[in-house]
């Protein structure tokens, strides 16, 4: 066992007594829960990685010695012609969600940051949507863009918007959208608090000596409020990618990534190759290669936060 | 701020969060409505005449038993991840040293790991080990490892807040390490700790990937994956679907609307630190 090197420790060594009482006592407790990880999470980020190499199907599901195929599954994958198409989904669904939810977040952020009386409970509502589980959100939307019935076409339409109800779900142009639609939905509470968080870190005198120097409300918020908020944008940028990457209930909810891979990404593909064709080498080589995206992405967001002594 | 500006704001905010929050209107008025009433053109936004259908959507869902799955789902793993991850929260608040700094690093990436890709390996290994024979277990499991990371990522920076000379005190006072953890900083990070609690409470209980992979029998399933089969592909007794989200999500949003400005302290210091 590694020695931790433990300021606050009064009694030094790892006998019996010292895993309870001295500086044992504090690597017990980090190695119990790590161990717990290392097996439950990075063991199974090993075996994915063996799967992908191998053929693993119904047959070979309980066996250990499974046929090698070295980066077969890898060339099945990236080769099959619906992967252009995921890949496609993939980016739009994390461009449109990340990009619309900043949008909103940061808009509304900064409509609360004027401090009218009831803002901050009028903002705090909007977390009700984060607390959701997001398979019954992916419910409540599918009936919302039902084609016939949906109130979102009906508000649409009396506003003279569209003249035709879209059939939001099953039209392929249009079943991406919808998923995006919901996880904007999803997405908006996170960025307004986080942005309402920075925005409220900025010191007040700044934005007086600027207005006293004449700068307008626009060049107010473009030379203090953008540049002071770098650090946060960052951050909902980088986490709100990671999470729309996680994003799996509402396509569940919604569309099954259909009508024909139409609305499909890759993180609910390599749950579909796995769980329902049963191809469970193909689905962890997806898996394999969409982990190393979003833990790639993490560690560069915490690298880059560690300099400013957060997290 | 003068008063008619301030209240013509207000009125504004007031607006904007009713229509974020429409959807979770249309999803109680829509359980009230008749059959005939959901599909009328134009929609009523107001149910002319309430047929709450709660206990019949209760009953014949037998969702008694999808949801007492969900809570055994939920405070399974809730006990895990706290029983498991306080004490490395602690430690990890406490001690300084380059293994704790890259301990944390692998706890950070860990929390970003997305369950519907790691369900894959998770599902085979299960198996192999003969897991699968307690499928909600499984799912406890697989879930409390979701949660761990950010569970200790968020009690840690309870921990943090808590200063250091306390527990001195009480070792100095001839506190045994685990008596000061125990009796001095646990009870003061509390707060940390419930309001984290109730959030992977609440997250587990929402839980969707893991038991749709891992629970083939239906008795067994929880509420999640219990909507999903009722919802089918062509379903359109929306009433109802919409009735059963309603049962399903009142107790959560029941939760949020107590806790919801300590979850928000919680998160934000947990998300920024």
């Amino acid at each position: 066992m590694p020695a931790l090197s433990l300021p606050r420790s009064f009694r030094p060594g790892l006998t019996l007594g010292g895993l309870i009482d001295g500086r044992g006592f504090d690597t017990l407790l980090v190695m119990t829960a790590l161990g717990y990880l290392a097996v439950f999470s990075a063991w199974p980020l090993v075996y994915n990685l063996i799967m992908s190499l191998q053929e693993v199907d119904l047959f070979s599901l309980a066996s250990f010695d499974r046929p090698f195929v070295g980066l077969g599954n890898y060339r099945d994958v990236l080769g099959a012609p619906e992967m252009p198409q995921i890949f496609r989904n993939t980016a739009v669904f994390v461009a449109a969600s990340v990009s619309l939810q900043l949008a909103i977040g940061f808009a509304l952020a900064l409509f609360f940051e004027l401090r009218f009386p009831g803002a901050s409970f009028l903002r705090g509502l909007f977390l009700a949507g984060w607390i959701m589980p997001p398979l019954v959100v992916g419910a409540i939307w599918s009936w919302i863009l039902a084609g016939d019935f949906g109130v979102l076409n009906y508000a649409l339409k009396s506003l003279g918007i569209i003249d035709e109800n879209i059939f939001w779900l099953s039209d392929p142009a249009r079943s991406l959208w919808s998923v995006i639609i919901a996880n904007i939905w999803l997405g908006v509470p996170f960025n307004l608090i986080l942005l309402s968080v920075g925005l409220a870190g900025i010191p007040e005198d700044l934005y007086e000596a600027a207005e006293m120097d004449g700068a307008t409300r626009v060049q107010r918020f473009f030379t203090i409020t953008l540049p002071l908020m770098r650090a946060q944008l960052g951050a909902v940028i980088s986490l709100g990618t990671i999470f729309t990457l996680q994003q799996f209930d509402l396509f569940a909810g919604l569309t099954q990534g259909g009508p024909s891979n139409s609305s499909n990404v890759m993180q609910y593909w390599s749950w579909q190759l796995s769980f329902q064709e049963y191809q469970i080498g193909l689905g962890s080589v997806i898996s394999v290669l969409m982990i190393g995206v979003v833990v790639g992405l993490a560690a560069i967001y915490v690298r880059s936060t560690r300099h400013e002594q957060v997290y | 701020m003068d008063r008619l500006k301030g209240n013509a704001l207000m009125l504004a905010g007031a607006l904007l969060a009713a229509i974020y929050l429409f959807p979770l209107y249309w999803m109680y008025v829509t359980a009230l409505k008749s059959g005939t009433e959901i599909m009328a053109y134009p929609p009523s936004f107001w149910p002319a005449d309430p047929t709450p259908i709660f206990g019949e959507v209760w009953g014949r869902l037998q969702m008694a038993s999808y949801l007492k799955n969900s809570v055994l789902i939920a405070g399974g793993t809730t006990a895990l991840v706290v029983l498991f991850g306080t004490g490395c929260a602690y430690a990890m608040s406490r001690v300084k040293s380059v293994w704790i700094d890259i301990a944390l690093f692998a706890v950070l990436m860990m929390q970003v790991l997305p369950s519907s890709l790691m369900v894959t390996p998770i599902f085979v290994f299960f198996n192999q080990i003969g897991l699968m024979d307690w499928p909600r277990g499984a799912v406890i499991l697989a879930q409390a490892a979701k949660m761990l990371p950010l569970y200790i990522v968020l009690v840690r920076a309870a921990f943090l807040q808590v200063p250091a000379e306390l527990e001195e005190a009480a070792l100095v006072d001839g506190n045994s390490r685990v008596g000061a953890f125990l009796s001095i900083m646990v009870p003061l990070a509390r707060n940390g700790i419930l309001v984290t609690g109730v959030l992977v409470f609440l997250q587990s209980f929402g839980e969707y990937v893991y038991a749709r992979s891992m629970i083939g029998a239906r008795e067994l399933q929880p509420a999640t994956v219990g909507l999903q089969s009722f919802m089918g592909p062509n379903s359109s007794d929306w009433s109802g679907v919409m009735s059963y989200a309603a049962i399903y999500v009142t107790p959560v949003l029941a939760i949020f609307v107590l806790l919801q400005r300590r979850i928000v302290s919680g998160l934000t210091s947990g998300a920024l630190k």
